[in-house]
């Protein structure tokens, strides 16, 4: 177990900038997910870590020691491919066992090493299985199984879980937490889904075009996104934006409404952040904005209710599911303002509005 | 339906292998019914051909020449595959020469083989390779290099990257995983081109011809002594039996691998 820094790591193809002066202090113990949209460089940032991408500049540490130039196997991490990259002639057991194999251990303790890895892995039945004898899921608990076994510093998973159908997707997940618990290892593990992210992060790096966006617990994203990228990406569904202006005695919602709202002198609003769940309909001449409901959503535990606002847009209300919405009714919307956010024209996050 | 569409492939197949089957009747034939009978069924058949091919005289030696082009077949195949293997890891993985060298090698195939034979024949003088099986074996694992080369570069791209970072990441080298990883997953790729080049080398003749003359003729070659054994006009009973013994192994060869042959061809294509 170790932590695990970067110092302005950066990666660079010819020209092309992937990775730009990433810092980035993992500790020991810790569940870091990055996550952010595809080709944001994710899979680059893990495999400059685990050391099958050269790092163009700036330093990787693991427990403090430059590792920079040294080999993967040298920087002693394990890592979990989306394809699970499961060797097809071997069988569980000598899959699991090919990196102890590789060291030179006595074939006793090999076998000692991966029969316990399976039984923790719930594999012992299919240890004399190929890979092609198994399921998906199967293939990535093996997969997870060959890394557990070598008894890595760290752990680093490329979206172990996206080839996966969503009810095995819960269980996967499942599976990986309790293993953060038991092993008490460092891991970094990368997706695009920020359900995954929320779910399993101790915390959250939020990436854009090769740089960090914000980090931080789930809580802290979810609550005060730095901005609007962070916003937008973070919780499901989508926070809805609406256009604004600083006006009299606050907020002007671009003529569709106001807020009355302190705002500090210098602070020029343009969106007003607020999540579905942050908002509810009421009666049409109260609340800070109205519309008409175009289209609702019913979710079994909430129903989402769309809301043409005029020039505020779609919005999109979490509203209780046991009372029924007609089409083109016309609602007023509640906006919890303590809950939401406010940002300036170029999308960072206003803090004094709380 | 099913009746055309058989009688259709009877008709094709017999044509297409109706030289071979003139040469297997033809073997069959003693010299007098041979002079007679030019069709394709054998009224008396005998095997005074074959008894005649398998006669070692101090001139002839079938076996010697069967053993020849086993040495040299088997010279020209492993070496070529086990010199494709790692080159094609590189161009695969390392991307090396995948613009240049394996254009070049491949166009090996293209240039037809009679422009080696001057430098060659002088070269081997010098290197006293000349009328050796491990001269003409060396020869005939270049021939095969380019075909094989081919086939196990297709067939390494096929394979995924992240099975060699896996290996990496389990603490294997680069030759470990070229044998321990990729060498195993390929094993169709690599007895296709085992085949292929034991095929193309035991059929071999211009080389053969060329830079062998008693101690390493392989049998394509020696097979043309039998032509006109006992002088005066070729023999065509003795000369079809001595086709059909040297034609024998590649042929069973091609049939027992066909299997293996044909799934590693399309193995690429659908990915499992
Ligand atoms: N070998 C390469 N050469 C040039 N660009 C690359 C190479 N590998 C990846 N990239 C680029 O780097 C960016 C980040 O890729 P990647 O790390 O795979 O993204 P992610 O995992 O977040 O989806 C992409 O825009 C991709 O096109
Ligand atoms: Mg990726």
């Amino acid at each position: 177990m170790a932590p695990i820094s970067l110092k302005k790591a950066g990666k660079q193809y010819g020209n092309l900038e992937i990775i730009r002066e990433l810092d980035l202090d993992i500790a020991d113990g810790e569940f870091v997910v990055i996550v952010g949209p595809s080709g944001c460089g994710k899979s680059t940032l893990l495999r400059m870590i685990a050391g099958l991408e050269e790092t163009t500049s700036g330093q990787i540490l693991i427990d403090g020691r430059d590792v920079t130039a040294a080999s993967p196997v040298e920087r002693k991490l394990a890592m979990v491919f989306q394809s699970y990259a499961l060797y097809p002639h071997m069988t569980v057991r000598r899959n699991m066992g090919f990196g102890l194999t590789l060291a030179k251990l006595p074939a006793e303790r090999i076998r000692e090493k991966v029969e316990a890895a399976a039984e923790t892995l719930k594999l012992t039945h299919l240890l004399e299985r190929y890979p092609k004898e198994l399921s998906g899921g199967q293939r990535q608990r093996v997969a997870i199984g060959r890394a557990i076994v070598r008894e890595p510093v760290g752990f680093l998973f490329d979206e172990p879980l996206s080839n996966l159908d969503a009810a095995l997707r819960v269980d996967m997940r499942l599976e990986i937490a309790r293993l953060h618990r038991t092993l008490g290892a460092t891991m970094i593990y990368v997706t695009h889904d920020q359900v995954e992210a929320m779910t399993l992060a101790d915390r959250i790096v939020v990436m854009k075009e090769g740089r960090i966006m914000q980090q931080g617990t789930p809580q802290a994203l979810y609550e005060t996104p730095a901005n609007l990228f962070v916003a937008q990406f973070i919780g499901s569904p989508k926070m809805n934006l609406l256009p604004c202006l600083p006006g009299a005695g606050g907020l002007d919602l671009s003529g569709e409404g106001s807020i009355q709202l302190p705002l500090s002198g210098r602070a020029a609003p343009a969106h007003l952040g607020a999540r579905p769940e942050h908002l509810s309909l009421v009666s049409p001449d109260s609340g800070h904005c109205r519309g008409t409901i175009e289209v609702s959503e019913y979710l079994g535990g909430t129903t989402s209710v769309f809301v043409r606002a005029g020039k505020l847009g779609l919005i999109n209300v979490s509203a209780p599911a046991d009372t029924p919405y007609r089409l083109g009714e016309t609602v007023g919307i509640h906006i919890d303002v303590a809950r939401s956010s406010l940002f300036d024209d170029a999308g960072k996050a206003i803090a004094a509005s709380r | 339906m099913t009746t055309l569409r058989w009688l259709v492939f009877g008709i094709a197949a017999f044509a297409m292998n109706f030289p071979i089957l003139v040469t297997l009747s033809t073997s069959f034939k003693s010299a007098r019914e041979l002079s007679t009978n030019p069709g394709l069924w054998v009224q008396a058949p005998t095997l005074d051909n074959y008894l005649a091919v398998f006669q070692v005289t101090d001139r002839l030696n079938i076996f010697l020449y069967l053993f020849n082009s086993l040495s040299v077949a088997l010279i020209g195949t492993v070496l070529a595959v086990a010199l494709a293997l790692p080159a094609a890891y590189a161009i695969a993985r390392g991307r090396l020469g995948e613009r240049t060298l394996l254009p070049f090698i491949v166009n090996l195939r293209a240039v037809p083989l009679i422009i080696f034979a001057i430098p060659l024949y002088m070269m081997f003088q010098w290197l006293a390779l000349l009328d050796t099986r491990l001269g003409l074996g060396l020869i005939l694992s270049i021939v095969n290099l380019p075909l094989a080369l081919v086939i196990l570069v297709n067939a390494i791209r096929d394979l995924p990257g992240e099975l060699d970072e896996a290996a990496l990441m389990d603490g294997a080298s680069r030759t470990q995983i070229l044998f321990r990883v990729i060498a195993p997953v390929c094993r169709p790729a690599i007895v296709t081109s085992l085949i292929f080049g034991f095929i193309t080398a035991w059929n071999e003749f211009l080389f053969g011809l060329m830079l062998t003359t008693s101690k390493a003729v392989p049998i394509t070659v020696g097979a043309s002594f039998f032509f006109a054994a006992s002088g005066g006009g070729v023999q065509w009973g003795v000369a079809s039996a001595v086709m059909v013994v040297g034609a024998l192994p590649p042929v069973l060869l091609g049939l027992i691998m066909y299997r293996q042959i044909s799934g590693s061809m399309t193995a690429g294509a659908v990915k499992g």
